[in-house]
């Protein structure tokens, strides 16, 4: 007996003599002042879906991507299209864009970019319907090969927004020739780029690094390492943060402000971002908000801003439209508006012949959004004092979602939706006649032609007035209540000069050193 | 040998129910291809996709194929890394394994000391402060205690880091949070095992015979203690690796329990069952084992 005593002594003893002699991970000794270490590292939630860039549509996935793979032009949001892989571009007519690469583009394996790498990569996710990306690419047709630096896109039908497409999750240009000799599953464990960095490590569910690519075509990496780490728990993250361990930490709670502001050289930083929560009702059947004055006694009975204020610590942006600022088509009259009336909303419902008091559904999913079980339970009292009592059904995600795509939601129900397209067609399609079905049923000729017309205008200009239209009439009728749009809340360590992108994206080289 | 033999063929019928139940669980909580497509997918989309994953076959048709599929050794891929899921199962082990045993070495660490100390010391202050020790250590969800330990001693104090995987350092507090509760289950045992065999014969005739206390009790007393103390260990084989499901989440731990629960979430179904299949393994075996030490331990004990 004493012997097993005498091991586990020794092992403790080993054990803490293994502790002060320190480890090698950066992690130790966590002071706050991690001074200008040239290795930036960036907590976030989850880690990378995968390496398959087409076979996934996870936004903080596309966010480290964009390290190491670049795509043909970049969006720059109201700034117009940039160049990236591609030099210059031109839209021939309404099915074709001719396009011209810039020579002398290596890939993190030594090849050369080609006319060839494009259309291998266009084309796989184009054509193959298994793939996630699919249905955001399958309207590219062909990409026809001219030279080694030049090749057509041909669309099926006209394509206003192409170039949104080219610039999103899903476009990076991959390898052909790697691809094809050595196959998919080396390339998912040994991914090739263009990017400013490769791969050093992934260490899933843990790290992913990244290193410096030397024969980068633009600037030289600033970093020297970047270190991505997937820390689950919010308060975890926070606490990282907080020590110094991470430079920068995603969705933060609004519960932890208060922490982290107080605390020396780290601080909060917000953007706006492509999500908006809304409620998405019901328009036709034996549903009580088949009743459009019940649609809009809803919308005037919820004090969105008080949401904002109360739950979201005035991170949110009141809106009665899901096309933001920034997104092609965006109607700026209906941002930063909300109607709030709860007096007007008894009347209407006494109009609508509710004078004493409706009941309706309103399904969320709970634990998927910042605070979203307490935001619908406090619509719901908003809801109680003007006459309608909301039945409440809270769902975990996976289950939500599956009752989403069966349709087989009730009066009401609450999601927030992003848009990686930039685009108002990505954001209003839901609305028309053919895709509404099942889900809100909206039925307005009205909308539907402008919707409709606008997705394949090529006429910018007249597109925009389209959508803008569609827009209003929308906020008129009230399939959707639009509610607000969220900012990305990041914990930064100030060391850093680090500005949020509206596409949560994390161009690393645009992060400095103060 | 025999006896190793049968109970091993016992386990087949177990593992058999375990895949069968997980399988219909898995299924009938949630769909995966509307949480890998887009919230604004076409309803074509979802039905190609879901075609061309096999989840338009009959249920049962599907768990045979599982099935079949399983008896080769083929646990299916997973869907969100579309790589083999038994293998990422694999990977993940070594570092749940690595928690698992620091938190055992804490909970004997903790519990037998103060088991032996609290039943030698019955009703006193120590005894009681001890007792009602294990009843608070009990009581503390793993979770709770863990984001306790980082604020305490990372962020206030900087001795240990926050989260990952590194060195040993990166492993003390997730062993501590872990072990916590099995040690106040051990300690409860240790010092109630003790008391009864503290007041048999053979101990009273070995103190009779004037030998010293320390030897009464560690040679006489406490081997025999120790029996039922090695069924609770294999018996918190369970209770640990649901620990490592909670703890490894707090504290970005990258092993198998992360794995499981990022794979539910996502209703990675390969993932998932080849998952809790190596967690039923590792518990079967776990408490054979404990029978086996247990003969070990006490000749008198016979199988049938």
């Amino acid at each position: 007996m004493r012997k097993i005593y005498l091991f586990l002594f020794l092992a403790l003893v080993l054990a803490i003599a293994g502790c002060s002699s320190g480890d090698d991970t950066e992690e130790t000794g966590g002071s706050v002042e991690s001074g200008d270490s040239k290795e930036l590292i960036i907590a976030n939630g989850q880690d990378i879906i995968s390496f398959d860039i087409h076979d996934h549509n996870n936004t903080s996935t596309e966010a480290v991507h964009v390290n190491m793979f670049n795509y043909l032009v970049k969006n720059d949001g109201e700034g117009g299209f940039t160049s990236d892989l591609a030099e210059s571009w031109e839209n021939i007519d309404d099915t074709t864009w001719s396009f011209k690469l810039k020579e002398g583009v290596k890939f993190h394996n030594g090849d050369e970019l080609t006319a060839e790498d494009v259309k291998f990569t266009l084309e796989r996710v184009a054509n193959d319907d298994t793939l996630r990306e699919y249905g955001n690419y399958k309207q590219i047709e062909e990409v026809q090969v001219k030279s080694d630096y030049e090749f057509d896109i041909i669309t099926e039908n006209p394509e206003p927004i192409l170039l949104n497409r080219l610039s999103r999750i899903g476009s990076g240009i991959l390898p052909k020739d790697y691809i094809e000799a050595e196959g998919w599953d080396v390339f998912l464990d040994n991914p090739v780029g263009t990017g400013p960095y490769k791969l050093k490590e992934w260490k899933k569910d843990d790290r992913l690094v990244l290193e410096p690519f030397e024969d980068y075509f633009g600037d030289a990496a600033k970093w020297e390492e970047v270190v991505f780490r997937s820390i689950p728990e919010d308060s975890t993250r926070v606490s990282e943060l907080l020590t110094g361990g991470v430079d920068i930490a995603v969705n933060i709670p609004p519960t932890d402000f208060e922490r982290i502001e107080s605390t020396d050289d780290v601080s909060i930083e917000t953007s706006d971002s492509q999500r908006v929560m809304l409620l998405i009702l019901r328009t036709q059947g034996d549903y009580a908000t088949a009743d459009p004055l019940v649609r809009e006694a809803i919308d005037l009975a919820i004090d969105k801003q008080a949401i904002v204020d109360s739950l979201l610590e005035g991170t949110a942006t009141v809106t009665r439209t899901r096309v933001t600022p920034g997104n092609g088509g965006a109607n700026e009259d209906l941002y930063g508006q909300t109607l709030y009336d709860p007096e007007r909303a008894k009347e209407l419902l006494a109009e609508a012949g509710y004078e004493d008091g409706v009941t309706i559904k309103i399904s969320a999913p709970n634990g998927r959004y910042i605070k979203d079980k307490e935001t619908v339970e406090l619509i719901a009292t908003m809801l109680a004092e003007v006459g309608i009592t909301a039945e409440l059904e809270f769902l975990e995600w996976s289950a939500f979602s599956t009752k989403r795509s069966d349709k087989s939601f009730d009066d009401v129900h609450f999601i927030a939706f992003g848009n990686s397209m930039f685009d108002a067609s990505n954001a209003l399609i839901s609305l028309t006649k053919e895709e509404s079905v099942g889900e809100t049923d909206y039925d307005n000729p009205q909308t539907d032609k402008l919707i409709t017309d606008a997705i394949q205008n090529m006429d910018l200009e007249e597109r925009t007035k389209q959508f803008q239209e569609a827009q209003e009439l929308i906020a008129e009728d009230r399939p959707h209540i639009y509610l607000y749009q969220v900012e990305g809340i990041y914990g930064v360590n100030e060391r850093l000069n680090f500005e949020p992108r509206l596409d949560e994206m994390f161009y690393v080289d645009d992060i400095t050193l103060n | 040998m025999k006896y190793l033999l049968t109970n091993l063929l016992k386990t087949i019928p177990v593992l058999f129910l375990v895949t069968l139940i997980v399988f219909l669980l898995v299924r009938v909580t949630g769909d995966p291809v509307s949480l890998m497509l887009p919230e604004n997918a076409t309803f074509e989309e979802k039905e190609s996709l879901r075609e061309a994953l096999g989840f338009n076959e009959p249920l049962y048709k599907q768990y045979f194929t599982y099935l079949g599929d399983l008896v080769q050794g083929n646990f299916g891929e997973s869907l969100r890394y579309n790589t083999d899921a038994f293998s990422l199962v694999l990977e993940r082990l070594p570092a749940t394994i690595e928690l698992a045993i620091a938190s055992m070495v804490i909970a004997i660490l903790i519990s037998v000391p103060l088991g032996i100390w609290s039943a030698i010391r019955r009703n006193s202050f120590i005894d009681l402060f001890i007792t009602g020790g294990s009843v608070l250590g009990k009581a503390m969800p793993n979770f709770w205690l863990g984001i306790m330990l980082i604020l305490f001693f990372s962020v206030q104090m900087g001795i240990f880091p926050v989260s990952g995987r590194g060195g040993l350092l990166h492993l003390v507090l997730p062993a501590i949070a872990l072990g916590t509760g099995i040690a106040a289950e051990m300690t409860r045992l240790i010092r109630s095992s003790m008391l009864e065999i503290l007041g048999q014969d053979f101990v009273r005739t070995a103190r009779s015979k004037g030998l010293k206390e320390a030897i009464v009790i560690n040679t006489h007393a406490f081997r025999n203690a120790l029996i039922p103390v090695v069924t609770i260990m294999a018996l918190q084989t369970s209770t640990l690796i649901g620990g490592t499901l909670i703890t490894e989440t707090v504290f970005a731990w990258p092993g198998m329990g992360q794995l499981l629960i990022q794979a539910v979430n996502l209703r990675d179904m390969a993932v998932v069952q080849a998952a809790t299949f190596l967690i039923a393994v590792f518990v079967i075996v776990s408490n054979l084992l404990a029978d086996l030490v247990y003969r070990l331990l006490d000749p008198r004990i016979k199988y049938d």
